[in-house]
């Protein structure tokens, strides 16, 4: 009785601790799924999602390979740049992307090496950026306290969903009554799920 | 209940790659490695296209001879070389077709447990012409709409219990502060 009023409680206070994270997960997850319906609908605006903030002479090295996040701190350190979360690509052989978002705001500096020359640009607000771009944040690329954070919160996230699952069988498994229809909804899943790994 | 049950698997499968992706460092390397990839076979294509046939045309002729169709994008070089991505959650395939020697090349991505998850993680909706990943992209829908609803229900069933309400509105309410200072602060 104990341990079934300890896994009642902990599955209510965990979900309700966790539940901004949940909503954000499941509502970013519409514009993922339905990614060219909200394409469209912007593209029906007519409105540039790229506004050009400044140009400007620009030299420096770029290391060889695909690690560029030094050269990607540097260039923002000398564009005198906002900082913020950040990545640095290579975009073709003459040109490097170094991208700066935060949840509600994106920059791209391109830098074109044969031109010597940067353009920053600054992304118009959209909210299904807004809404994917938190989805997708995550991973601990950032040497930022605050971004390490947000990754361990998607760490609990993941555990919460473990605690749910268990917690949730276990409260199943203590309802006889239910338990022929559970069984049946949970190998139905089950099978379902295999026959989505085996054809897709 | 019983919704939570059936969709279980995906619950699971969405957890363990999300733990994967935030831990991309300890399972794939980052930046993560470009995919490794073993020669099934090597054969000629005597088919004929269309006039004027598009690459995506000319890629599902070429998966329908090689009894592959299904989920594919498309590439093609600028010198006329075709690069077919033949989408599968477990054995993703590229094919090459050059035209001037008809050469066919169907390569399979050796399997790795981070890609995959990845791949189930990032599998999505509506894109493809066939009936299986529209129903996968439904069932991901389904998904979608039960994680609302779990969120919803488990607000009224919380507010229906008096004696778990303040306990419950202080997790409620250090959750939502927190969140609400990542938006600020990110």
């Amino acid at each position: 009785m104990a341990t079934s009023h300890f896994l009642r409680r902990l599955h209510l206070y965990l979900a309700l601790s966790l539940l901004p994270w949940f909503f954000m997960y499941g509502v970013s997850s519409i514009p993922f799924s339905h990614n060219q319906y909200f394409q469209r609908l912007d593209e029906a605006k007519g409105v540039p999602l790229w506004t050009k903030r400044f140009e400007r002479s620009y030299e420096a090295s770029v290391p060889e390979g695909s690690e560029l996040r030094a050269f990607g701190a540097k260039v923002i350190q000398d564009l005198g740049l906002e900082p913020g979360g950040f990545g640095a690509y290579r975009q073709n052989p003459s040109q490097v992307n170094v991208y700066i978002y935060s949840f509600l705001k994106s920059t791209q500096v391109k830098y074109f090496l044969d031109q010597k020359k940067v353009v920053v640009e600054d992304r118009r607000f959209r909210w299904d950026h807004f809404l994917t771009g938190m989805h997708a944040q995550g991973g601990f690329e950032q040497e930022s306290f605050l971004w390490d954070l947000w990754g361990v919160l998607v760490d609990v996230v993941c555990l919460g969903m473990l605690g749910w699952i268990v917690t949730g069988i276990y409260m199943w498994w203590k309802l006889p009554a239910t338990r022929i229809w559970g069984w049946l909804a949970l190998s139905g899943g089950i099978v379902s799920f295999g026959y989505f790994v085996a054809r897709l | 209940m019983y919704l939570a049950l059936f969709l279980t698997p995906w619950v699971l499968m969405y957890m363990a790659s999300t733990f994967v992706m935030n831990h991309r460092d300890w399972f794939r390397g980052r930046p993560a490695p470009p995919p490794k990839f073993e020669l099934e076979r090597e054969l000629t294509y005597n088919g004929e296209f269309p006039q004027g046939a598009e690459a995506k045309q000319i890629a599902q002729q070429i998966l329908a001879g090689l009894e592959m169709d299904g989920a594919f994008g498309v590439q093609k070089r600028g010198d006329g070389t075709l690069l077919i991505n033949r989408q599968d959650l477990v054995s993703p395939r590229r094919i090459t077709y050059t035209p001037p020697d008809k050469k066919l090349t169907v390569e399979r991505v050796v399997f790795e447990n981070g890609a995959f998850l990845e791949r189930f993680h990032r599998r999505r909706g509506f894109q493809q012409d066939n009936a299986i990943d529209d129903t996968w992209a439904f069932t991901v829908d389904l998904f979608i709409a039960a994680v609302m609803f779990w969120a919803l229900s488990g607000l009224w069933m919380w507010w229906e219990m008096k004696v778990t309400r303040k306990l419950g509105a202080l997790c409620l309410l250090a959750g939502i502060g927190l969140f609400a200072l990542f938006l600020v602060v990110l």
